[in-house]
């Protein structure tokens, strides 16, 4: 059966231990935590997950076990993306041998790649798995690089495995651009929003999203992604505007914010590795205070 | 103060004869046009009414012009940029002598001031107004100085009259931030969005649209713009993806690819004025040939 991504995804941060070694134990709970709390989908290790401050050794060592404690409960995605394009093929080859349904690969980092590169490296990319997958534009954080419309259209019809865009620009005309030249050659093709602004995309043609805030709210996530469903407009703003406002809060120094939010939600998760700080006491404190204010602390789980 | 609602507002071109003289008997054509086309409000002159290629005095005249022309029948915005904040602040205090309804106002050209001398020029600007005062936010166009939720919220805090933003970066993530947090403090804080991206800006509350294609296909931006109003975004998608279509097919050539839209519907308006080059015959062709190419806008309006 073809794999059809929608509602919203969620991507575990990557746990440590107080040494910034890899915690794969409470890894395992965060994916299962995700799971059991309504995740249509997981994906690891996201920048979120701090995957580019991850060995390659260790990136297969989590994906193996997300894969194993998901168990085919919701599609599994292994984000590939790596500084060098054979770390990212060869990440790509060991997810597909690992058991994974899918995978998601970014634009490649740094070298500000033309056009003709990009289509190049996702040619490659999805021609050496068999698997389905996603490619991830994020031009806002890569220097402008970006998928285009037109892009898009040469690599959808260049490779049937190209499922979807996991489209992280968060801008009308951008993500309009991606939508309409998508759809319209394939009506399933997955556009999902890069954290949870179903509000604006959905209406779009959006399928979806990855989260920013599922780890510490996965009530008031859901309750969006139904709303926005449902054409509830008046309590999908409610609900996107305070999700909106946490990503206002994680979005700096990303994931380290999300990070010291899931202390207080009873879900320690470590530090962040360098060069990403580690929450301070002090912004854990601030972190809770806005949780107390939004009416978080009261109405989302705690603990695992 | 009183709420001014601007609604679906129009921004027309400003039409030169050959010899680069404002032709003002095609601007009254134009602005009748505008008027029985569906405008709520018309905002001049606005970029692509290049404003930055009229001098102050022109700028005055045509304002005069325009409110004279428009005779009270819909509110006229008054566009007041300036790169000096006493130039603006003199602009500002013409429109409101003059009969504007509101006048409204981007970041400074060229300087990149910091965020205290920034939020002094808005408000110099809109003390000097004393009327509905919207700010700008295009940070593409102005050298990627923005409005911040920040500011907006201390020129809530300064004016009375400060009546919201016209967001042209059509970044979800601002445009979310702003209206829900000046919202909390002035709730009759509005968001416009300043170019035809309407279905994402609606559900996310905005309440106005600055619509320079207006120009080409003023019964599909109306058409957009009551779907939006009524939330019906399913049925205002297909509307949406012409419109962006058609933004793209005049797009690389800015203000004359505009206009050469608009020659495409018997709408002369001449060349823009240096610096901006003309739009040459092999460019006018490719501009009818994107525009003919969407079925959607076939029953627009040709001639005045």
């Amino acid at each position: 059966m073809p794999l059809v991504l929608r509602g919203v995804m969620q991507a575990p941060v990557t746990p440590l231990k107080e040494d910034f070694s890899l915690d794969l134990p409470t890894l395992e709970k965060a994916a299962d935590f995700h799971v059991r709390t309504g995740a249509t989908g997981i994906t690891w290790p996201y920048h979120k997950s701090e995957s580019l401050n991850m060995t390659i050794a260790e990136r297969k060592a989590g994906a193996e076990a997300v894969i194993k404690v998901v168990a085919g409960r919701v599609p599994v995605a292994i984000h590939v993306s790596a500084l060098a394009v054979s770390d990212s093929l060869e990440l790509a080859r060991h997810a597909q041998k690992a058991g994974a349904d899918c995978v998601v690969a970014i634009t490649p980092y740094f070298w500000n790649p033309s056009p003709q590169a990009i289509y190049d490296f996702f040619v490659r990319l999805g021609t050496t798995i068999d698997l389905p997958f996603l490619a991830y534009n994020s031009p806002g954080y890569l220097s402008g690089v970006e998928i285009t419309g037109e892009l898009l259209a040469r690599l959808i019809d260049r490779l049937p495995n190209l499922i979807g865009v996991k489209e992280a620009s968060f801008n009308s005309e951008k993500f309009l651009e991606l939508s309409r030249v998508a759809l319209a050659m394939r009506p399933d093709f997955a556009m999902i929003a890069g954290v949870e602004y179903l509000l604006p995309s959905i209406p779009l043609g959006g399928k979806g999203s990855y989260s920013s805030a599922g780890a510490i709210c996965p009530n008031l996530v859901l309750r969006l992604y139904e709303s926005c469903a449902n054409r509830d407009w008046a309590m999908a703003r409610e609900c996107q505007y305070k999700i909106s406002r946490l990503w206002m809060i994680f979005r700096d120094q990303y994931p380290s914010s999300l990070k010291g939010g899931m202390v207080m939600m009873g879900r320690p998760v470590g530090p962040t590795r360098p060069p990403l700080p580690t929450a301070t006491r002090e912004r854990q404190d601030y972190i809770r205070g806005q949780l107390e204010e939004m009416g978080i602390l009261e109405t989302e789980p705690h603990g695992w | 103060m009183t709420t001014f609602k601007p609604g679906l507002v129009h921004t027309p071109v400003t039409p030169f004869l050959p010899d680069e003289r404002i032709d003002f008997d095609t601007f009254a054509k134009l602005i009748a046009f505008h008027l029985k086309n569906g405008a709520e409000s018309l905002a001049l002159p606005m970029h692509p009414g290049e404003s930055v290629s009229l001098n102050d005095d022109e700028r005055r005249e045509l304002l005069e012009f325009a409110l004279a022309r428009v005779g009270g029948c819909v509110p006229v915005i008054a566009h007041v940029s300036q790169s000096g904040t006493g130039v603006a602040a003199g602009l500002a205090r013409h429109a409101a002598r003059a009969g504007a309804a509101a006048v409204v106002a981007a970041t400074p050209y060229y300087w990149t001031p910091p965020a205290g001398m920034l939020l002094e020029h808005f408000t110099q600007i809109g003390r000097e107004a004393g009327i509905p005062f919207f700010v700008y936010n295009s940070p593409q166009e102005m050298g990627g100085v923005k409005v911040t939720t920040d500011l907006a919220l201390k020129l809530i805090g300064r004016l009375d009259n400060f009546a919201g933003v016209v967001d042209a970066s059509l970044d979800w993530q601002f445009m979310i931030e702003v209206l829900s947090s000046a919202q909390r403090v002035r709730p009759d804080f509005q968001l416009l969005t300043g170019s035809e991206y309407m279905i994402s800006a609606g559900a996310i509350g905005a309440a106005g649209m600055f619509s320079s294609l207006s120009g080409i296909a003023p019964g599909a931006v109306r058409r957009l713009w009551d779907l939006c109003g009524k939330e019906e975004y399913e049925a205002a998608r297909p509307l949406q993806e012409a419109l962006a279509a058609l933004r793209q097919a005049v797009k690389p050539w800015g203000v004359a690819g505009l206009k050469g839209g608009m020659r495409c519907l018997n709408r002369e308006c001449g060349q823009p004025r240096p610096p901006l080059d003309p739009l040459g015959a092999a460019e006018q062709e490719k501009v009818a040939a994107g525009i003919g190419a969407i079925a959607a806008l076939r029953g627009e309006p040709r001639g005045w």
